[in-house]
């Protein structure tokens, strides 16, 4: 059975020990990963993918060094292994034509502005894994305890599993 | 002002002129006419006549003269002369007297007189004048006529000379003060485009701002989050334990957290993964980022369950360390951005200061870090002399070649800073230069002028006038500032400042 993954790109170490904080209760279902460039994230995401596990969730910040945060969602939404994970913006600043090209060009999910508010991120994560794990995955049990379990139970009734 | 021709003498509406003889001679044409039907038939007249080439001068100014001459044929210019220029006062024709003044008054020629084509005279010296006039009754009168509408021509020409000279100052002074309006209106225009351009550099550093402190602040808040919820329940389970060092010992190796690269604390939480089963991936994250030391200690409370609480609360002191120096760091962080942030936009005062420029590149830097991620600046400040200047004005400088490098080289590549003192020791140089396309040689020349931008108008907030700014502002220093091709390619911009003694 292979894990479903949530990786986060942030080139500030402060920053995303907060952001792996604020995830922590989810980490027991889905693992966390971290990387500080777009260059590391390519490096995760191929080892997560070596290992026959999927991504989940991505979090990425827009201004980093190197490739920026939109690049790579762009990079992934054309990458099969990762054109269905969800894929949520976490920015102090990106400009309004930079956005309008995650949506278009990433499908960006989710917007997420620095500084968020306590929940936030936790509320984005579930509801973006929620809406991952009811479009690609059959057993939907097993996430009952940390997503959410109203839209989960609906899933399970129309979808006809027990 | 253009020359005034005289007017021409009026003695033909002249009523004043009128011949003794039973044909009277009105005007200059007749009496013309009249001297040459004359001519042939006296020999006092023939012996009179006197004839000049063309170009030749009939009359030098300030010589004395004792001829005056009758134009009979041909035109005579008169001019007067000065050490630079000579003045055309006007042309004389037939009819028309050279030397009139001269000739009466006994005084120096006042303008000279030249033959503008060949010139046929009738040349009177003072004795031949009075032989003329007796001899010659009828036409003498009109002579004398016309001597006197001559003289009334050049005083009316005076009088209207003095009329449109005074017409002509003033309409001098009204242009004046129009040109003054218009200087001042554009000195205002040129102030608001150069407030207009350092509001849009300051709308830029604004959303770089932005980012650089947003960041730091939500490591603040959300640290302080956790601490807060954190910290009442840890000090709870501490005060059970009969000895809190190693809590502390935990808290303190948090304090002290160093990042590694993510993916060698990969690899270190799959190895403690293997070793530790049956702990979480929160804990095994944690414990990958501890050395080898802080692991042992921590090895008697991972290595068995019913210890987890011990272990737990060890986690948690770390974690507290750890987001504790996080709050520091970043507290720092906004701290010195708000300081090079003031420092860096100081409003100038009207006198000068004596400042260490290097100071002001290096905030310059830390404002503008935003755009420098992805470039590697190289600085070499060797020590120099201070600068006499308006800090927040020379600062305007750097950033402003310090963003057209970053947008030269797209945000991507090597910026050099550097600084030095001549070789006189008089000037201190600041050399900002990039390894990007260069300026090309045909525009080297322009790219201090207001008008000229590389920047297409959808590309950038600014008006594209930041050099001719940033060169009005060297300037006032005193300085100077070259661009030159940098040895193995890109632009390099020299600023030259005097040194302070």
């Amino acid at each position: 059975m292979s894990d479903i993954y949530i990786v986060c790109v942030e080139d500030e170490p402060q920053v995303l020990d907060v952001v792996i904080r604020d995830l922590a209760k989810l980490e027991d279902v889905f693992p966390i990963e971290v990387a500080h460039s777009a260059d590391e994230a390519r490096e995760l995401i191929k080892e997560i993918k070596e290992e026959g596990n999927k991504i989940g969730l991505a979090i990425c910040d827009h201004i980093m060094p190197g490739d920026k945060g939109v690049d790579l969602m762009i990079e992934m939404q054309k990458d099969p292994f990762t054109e269905h994970t969800r894929k949520v913006l976490l920015t102090g600043q990106a400009g309004l034509e930079e956005t309008i090209e995650a949506v278009n060009k990433a499908k960006l999910n989710r917007y997420i502005a620095k500084p968020w508010k306590p929940q936030q991120i936790v509320e984005v994560a579930v509801d973006e894994l929620t809406t991952y794990v009811i479009e690609q995955e059959k057993e939907l049990l097993q996430y009952m305890a940390v997503l959410d379990q109203e839209r989960l139970q609906e899933a399970i009734r129309s979808k006809g599993y027990v | 002002m253009k020359s005034r021709l005289p007017e021409k003498p009026k003695a033909e509406r002249n009523p004043n002129v009128i011949g003794a003889s039973a044909r009277p001679i009105y005007d200059k044409s007749t009496f013309v006419e009249k001297i040459r039907e004359m001519m042939p038939g006296s020999e006092l007249l023939s012996k009179l006549k006197q004839t000049f080439n063309e170009g030749q001068f009939m009359l030098r100014e300030d010589q004395r003269n004792n001829k005056l001459f009758v134009i009979l044929e041909g035109y005579v210019s008169q001019v007067k002369e000065s050490e630079d220029r000579n003045t055309n006062i006007g042309m004389q024709g037939p009819g028309d007297f050279i030397g009139l003044l001269s000739f009466q008054t006994g005084e120096p020629v006042f303008t000279s007189a030249k033959a503008s084509t060949k010139v046929t005279t009738l040349s009177l010296d003072h004795e031949s004048f009075e032989v003329f006039l007796t001899k010659f009754p009828n036409v003498s009168k009109t002579l004398q006529g016309l001597i006197f509408s001559n003289l009334a021509d050049r005083y009316r020409s005076v009088v209207n000379l003095h009329v449109e000279v005074a017409e002509l100052t003033k309409q001098l002074e009204a242009e004046k003060n129009h040109l003054k309006k218009t200087i001042r209106e554009l000195e205002r225009t040129r102030n608001a485009l150069i407030s207009q351009e350092k509001m849009a550099t300051l709308g830029e550093l604004t959303a770089g701002l932005a980012h650089e402190i947003n960041n730091p602040a939500s490591a603040l808040l959300r640290s302080v989050d956790y601490l807060a919820t954190n910290l009442p329940d840890m000090a709870q389970r501490a005060s059970t334990l009969p000895d809190t060092g190693l809590v502390r010992f935990f808290f303190e190796i948090g304090l002290k957290r160093e990042f590694s690269d993510t993916a060698e604390q990969r690899a270190r939480m799959k190895e403690l993964a293997k070793k530790f089963p049956h702990l979480n991936r929160v804990r095994i994250r944690t414990m990958a980022e501890m050395d080898f030391n802080t692991l042992e200690c921590l090895k008697p409370f991972a290595e068995k369950q019913e210890k987890e609480e011990m272990l737990q609360l060890l986690l948690d002191a770390y974690q507290s360390g750890v987001f504790i120096n996080g709050i520091r760091l970043s507290t720092a962080r906004i701290e010195y951005l708000v300081k090079s942030l003031k420092s860096y936009s100081r409003q100038s005062g009207k006198e000068p200061e004596v400042a260490d420029v290097r100071e002001g590149i290096r905030e310059t830097l830390q404002i503008l870090g935003n755009r420098l991620k992805d470039i590697n600046v190289k600085i070499d400040f060797p020590e120099i002399p201070p600068v006499r200047c308006f800090v927040g004005e020379l600062n305007q400088v750097w950033t402003n070649l310090i963003i057209n490098a970053c947008d030269a080289m797209n945000d991507l590549g090597e910026l050099y800073l550097s600084c030095g003192l001549t070789k006189d020791k008089k000037n201190v140089w600041f050399k900002v230069a990039d390894n990007g396309p260069g300026v090309p040689e045909k525009i080297k020349k322009r790219i201090f002028d207001s008008s000229f931008t590389t920047k297409t108008a959808s590309q950038d907030f600014g008006l594209g006038i930041g050099l001719a700014i940033t060169q009005s502002i060297v300037e006032k220093h005193h300085g100077t500032i070259e661009v030159y091709e940098r040895q193995g390619g890109g632009a390099e911009f020299v600023v030259t400042l005097p040194a302070e003694r």
